[in-house]
């Protein structure tokens, strides 16, 4: 009964289903109460006719009392409170009677009860106090005057009020009974009510939900179950549709893809189905053609990829037409050119005689030319013989430099010891002049020994004279010593001048012979490039000799070359006729192209 | 009469050989600062200082250099003491070209005429040139004999 409702409207249903059965529960249960606490109501209400019925038997036994004691002391005091009395029990009898309407046994027991009342306090307690008040005013106080009849009397009266008042609590005793068990039964139905309406509704609540688990779930797993066949390949099969709510239109929704995936399976296969086709009738009309038949239409057309591939054949065997006409059309050119060209091969032929002729012209003149050569090598020759020359004279020049080079050396280390041999002569003349300082210092001294000599002599007078000869004579020698040093030390002095002036002489000529020496070096360097050059030149003459040579033998090559192109034109001749024959050749075979194109069908 | 020839200058000059005790070598002189220029400097002999003057320095002609002939002439100086007594010190006089000994004739010694130098005495002509003798007495003026006498005037 769920199948067409949502799935929000069945989620609603069943929540406030659970939701109603817990609302009739709470208001089971609330009138239960209202019911026990009626009960307990009336409960009280018993009890506080129990209590003013006490009350009135209460007041009834003080009035009693009081009365007594006034009887007995005849004080005035003792029966002030009976009026009190009287007027607490009235109003208790009232307030019972106002409480007791509902029940009409107990309203009439009460209705009993105040005339009673009434008549006893006026029939018994009044008298009773105006007796005793005449035996005050007669008597005096202290007298007791009442009597055992007195005393018993209105006894009676008060015990017919208890018995009343009894029968009264009694009843209200059997009502509270009553009630009571009526409270508890109430009680106990409230239990039972709370307890099997819980049950009650878990249990209600769960098929609630069970049928909602159903309903929502099983569409689900019947799509589930679909989605899977579909996927092992199965293109038939269909979810089932349970209900009329989402899931249902999802599963709905879910069969038409199904079938729309087999419907487009089913059109491809048509699709494949035409192509193959119309592949095959391409297929014959390309075997056709392939077989020499050209005639064949291409019936498969449109706008696909197959059409356009015939599109393209049809438009290819057109094109194929035209070639083969075009080419029978070239093979009678062909047939028409070889004729041509067999008549320029004839001409051609006249051609390579004119150039035979020529050829043997050339070659008388190639003669010449190495004639001429042979000529210009001898003078080559010549000329590499002087280069020879020239080397040698210059190898030889070199030589007698370099022994220039080792004199000038030889000189070089002559003027080295020539010096050597002045500075020990310099250092000679030093030691000369050291001893003629001291032969100059001895003249000195011997000046002076003079000098004294002839003062002591002078000293001496007479005996002294021949000793001042001597010493004059002394004096004369050590003079001419000193002028013989001085002569000595002059000419030393000159000759040290002499021997410093053949030093620097010896300098100036060694730097001078070093220098020559330099420019006989560079000189030789100079001449052995020189050589470098003129022995370069030789080679470079030789190879022009070779060069001369071989032109010599190229020119007699020449002359060979020219023989043998003359052959060569004999030859081109003779080939020029096996020209003529192949181009007839060529004729057979264009008119056998002809013929064989002619087999292609080609009615366009 | 003998005298030794030496020069001052370019002139000749004697001193009589009785007042010479010796002819030296010119040696190495210790100079005496303070002194009067013309003294030359103290001479070692034989570890006897003897002051020694320069007669061209004293002459008022100042010497180029010490030529090879050049001598120093020790003479036997007399000091005039007080009260006549004197003494004989030794005294070195620096000489240039000291050429010899000649022998002059006293005939020939005359007056110079000319009284410029006091210790410059007569003139004698020889065949070499003039001669102009030195007097050694007049040699020395008195203040500079006491500066170069003194402590040995004093000792006697």
């Amino acid at each position: 009964m769920f199948q067409h409702l949502r799935i929000k409207s069945k989620i609603t249903l069943g929540l406030g289903a659970i939701v109603a059965i817990f609302l009739l529960l709470l208001a089971l249960a609330y009138n239960n109460l209202s019911r026990l606490s009626t009960a307990n109501e009336w409960d009280r209400h018993t009890l506080e006719v129990l209590l003013e019925t006490n009350h009135i038997s209460t007041s009834t036994l003080q009035i009693q009392a009081a009365t007594r004691g006034f009887m007995l002391t005849g004080n005035e005091l003792i029966i002030v409170p009976i009026q009190e009395e009287e007027a607490e029990a009235r109003a208790h009898l009232a307030r019972s009677r106002a409480l007791t309407v509902d029940n009409p046994h107990q309203q009439e027991r009460l209705g009993r009860l105040g005339p009673m009342l009434d008549h006893w306090i006026s029939n018994v307690i009044n008298p009773l106090i105006e007796k005793r008040r005449e035996v005050n005013r007669s008597l005096g106080v202290s007298q007791q005057v009442a009597s055992a009849n007195d005393v018993l009397n209105g006894t009676r009266a008060v015990a017919d009020i208890r018995k009343l008042i009894d029968e009264i609590a009694k009843e209200e005793t059997r009502l509270l009974a009553v009630r009571s068990k009526a409270s508890t039964e109430l009680q106990q139905t409230m239990f039972l009510l709370l307890g099997g309406g819980g049950l009650v509704c878990l249990l209600l609540a769960a098929i609630i939900g069970a049928l909602l688990t159903n309903a929502l779930l099983g569409p689900l797993n019947s799509l589930t179950r679909a989605v899977g066949r579909i996927a092992r390949g199965d293109q038939a099969a269909r979810a089932e549709v349970a209900s009329n709510d989402e899931m249902g239109k999802v599963t709905v929704e879910f069969n038409r893809m199904a079938q729309a995936i087999q419907d487009s399976q089913a059109k491809e296969l048509a699709a494949t189905n035409e192509l193959r086709a119309k592949v095959d009738a391409l297929l014959d009309v390309v075997s056709k053609a392939a077989s020499g038949d050209l005639t064949g239409s291409v019936a498969v057309g449109g706008v696909d990829a197959i059409g356009r591939l015939g599109d393209g054949l049809g438009t290819m065997f057109d094109n194929l037409r035209r070639l083969l006409n075009n080419v029978q059309k070239a093979g009678i050119q062909v047939t028409t050119s070889a004729t041509e060209i067999a008549a320029s091969a004839r001409q051609q032929e006249a051609t390579g005689i004119e150039q035979a002729q020529t050829s043997v012209e050339v070659l008388s003149t190639t003669k010449e030319i190495s004639a001429n050569t042979a000529q210009l090598l001898r003078t080559m020759e010549d000329a590499t013989a002087v280069a020879d020359y020239t080397t040698s004279a210059t190898a030889e020049a070199q030589n007698n430099l370099k022994r220039m080079d080792l004199t000038m050396q030889h000189m070089v280390s002559a003027t080295d010891s020539i010096n050597a041999k002045l500075a020990a002569l310099s250092e000679k003349a030093s030691n000369i002049n050291s001893v003629l300082i001291t032969i100059t210092k001895v003249a000195d001294q011997t000046n002076i020994l003079s000098l004294n000599a002839a003062i002591e002599a002078e000293k001496a007078g007479d005996a002294g004279r021949g000793f001042s000869v001597v010493a004059t004579e002394i004096r004369r020698l050590s003079d001419q010593t000193s002028v013989s040093a001085w002569d000595i030390d002059q000419m030393l002095k000159e000759m040290q001048s002499a021997v410093a002036a053949s030093v620097m002489g010896m300098d100036k000529f060694s730097e001078e012979v070093r220098r020559s020496v330099g420019e006989v070096r560079q000189v030789s360097n100079q001449l052995s490039s020189v050589m470098d050059q003129v022995q370069k030149l030789a080679p470079q003459f030789d190879l022009v000799l070779q060069g001369m040579q071989s032109q010599a033998v190229g020119a007699s090559q020449i002359s060979d070359t020219m023989m043998q192109l003359n052959d060569a034109t004999q030859q081109t001749v003779e080939s020029l006729k096996a020209t003529s024959e192949a181009v007839y050749q060529l004729q057979y075979a264009a008119s056998d192209l002809q013929s064989s194109v002619a087999t292609f069908a080609v009615n366009s | 009469m003998k005298v030794l020839v030496f020069s001052i200058g370019a002139d000749r000059y004697g001193l009589r050989l009785g007042a010479i005790a010796r002819v030296l070598p010119a040696a190495q002189l210790r100079q005496l600062p303070l002194a009067p220029p013309f003294v030359a400097g103290l001479m070692d002999l034989h570890g006897e200082p003897v002051p020694v003057l320069d007669l061209s320095r004293l002459a008022g002609v100042t010497p180029l250099q010490i030529w090879f002939d050049t001598r120093i002439i020790l003479v036997d100086y007399e000091v005039g003491g007080k009260g006549g007594n004197s003494c004989v010190r030794p005294l070195g006089l620096l000489a240039e070209h000291v050429l010899g000994i000649e022998t002059l004739i006293e005939a020939d010694l005359a007056d110079s005429g000319i009284q410029a130098a006091p210790f410059l005495g007569q003139v004698a002509a020889t065949g070499a040139g003039m001669v102009q003798l030195v007097e050694l007495a007049q040699l020395l003026p008195l203040d500079v004999r006491a500066l170069l006498f003194a402590t040995s005037a004093v000792a006697p």
